[in-house]
């Protein structure tokens, strides 16, 4: 009788453990892809992906200034398209249920005197897991690494 | 008969996005008011029980240097900062259910090992709703503009 309890307990707890573990894995792999997906749609100026990772409602801190969606699209639209100018370094996603932290640094390059700087970030980018939208982008900024 | 139920079904819809905007009005109020609560007393009182209950364990802090603080070293600074004074301004937040962000200015002035420093900036703080209440998740300082 109590081996077929521990079986049925070793069965039925692990259950939602794991469930739980592969829900945010899988969120995990999404957030991921979609950070690289901003940035590349950034480098091509493609305000059209950018638009459906953005939520509305985004608050978004560049160089220290916040910025609406709205702005920071017009922004993306009327820059010169470019390539490898940010290269993530690394990134570590914590889901929190329905909402995800992403912290992670990047270097960018900036056309800086007929030369290229190299700057690093490091960012805090939140998402949120929105029913019909699935993960979206509410929050986001960086603050540059001190050497 | 038509009519009746038109009104009826407006004056439901109608009531029921008011009383969702009173109820995002008082939890806008509570996260301003967690704000003040953290930064404006809990710091500068060093009170790390406060702190400590505001903070999720897997909290996270990036300063405006760029450097990575866990909960237990922000309060480990907090506990060991000889003065801390912050001042905040300008706050606005953005709620998306059990989640919210709160953005607005800071000031912090302070003394740590005898040293006087100031900082300055902007915060983006993500909160999300635990049980009753609301824990910080994350918080990122940027420096000015």
């Amino acid at each position: 009788m109590r081996f077929a309890l521990y079986c049925v307990l070793l069965c039925v707890i692990p259950a939602p453990i794991l469930a739980q573990d592969s829900g945010n894995s899988a969120a995990e792999t999404t957030i991921r892809a979609l950070e690289r997906e901003w940035v590349e749609g950034q480098s091509r100026n493609d305000t059209r992906v950018l638009d459906l990772i953005f939520d509305n409602n985004l608050v978004y801190v560049e160089y220290g200034r916040l910025v609406s969606k709205g702005e920071y699209l017009s922004r993306i639209k009327r820059d010169i398209p470019l390539t490898d100018t940010i290269s993530f370094e690394g990134m570590t996603v914590h889901v929190f249920g329905n909402t995800a932290i992403v912290i992670g640094s990047y270097q960018e390059k900036q056309p800086h005197d007929r030369r290229h700087e190299l700057k690093r970030w490091r960012f805090i980018d939140t998402w949120v897991y929105k029913n019909r939208h699935g993960w979206t982008l509410v929050a986001a900024g960086s603050s540059p690494i001190a050497h | 008969m038509k009519s009746l139920a038109c009104i009826l079904l407006i004056a439901c819809t109608c009531l029921v996005a008011y009383s969702q905007e009173g109820a995002d009005r008082a939890t806008q109020s509570k996260l301003i008011a967690l704000e003040r609560i953290g930064k404006l007393q809990a710091c500068q009182n060093k009170d790390i029980k406060t702190l400590d209950s505001i903070l999720d364990e897997d909290f996270v802090h990036v300063d405006e240097q760029g450097a990575v603080m866990t909960k237990a070293q922000l309060l480990s600074f907090v506990q060991s900062a000889d003065t801390l004074i912050f001042l905040t301004d300008a706050m606005i937040v953005k709620l998306h259910g059990d989640t919210a962000i709160v953005t607005g200015l800071f000031q912090l002035k302070g003394a740590a090992r005898g040293k006087p420093f100031t900082k300055q900036g902007r915060f983006v703080d993500t909160w999300i709703r635990k049980g009753n209440g609301w824990v910080a998740i994350a918080s990122l300082s940027t420096p000015p503009v």
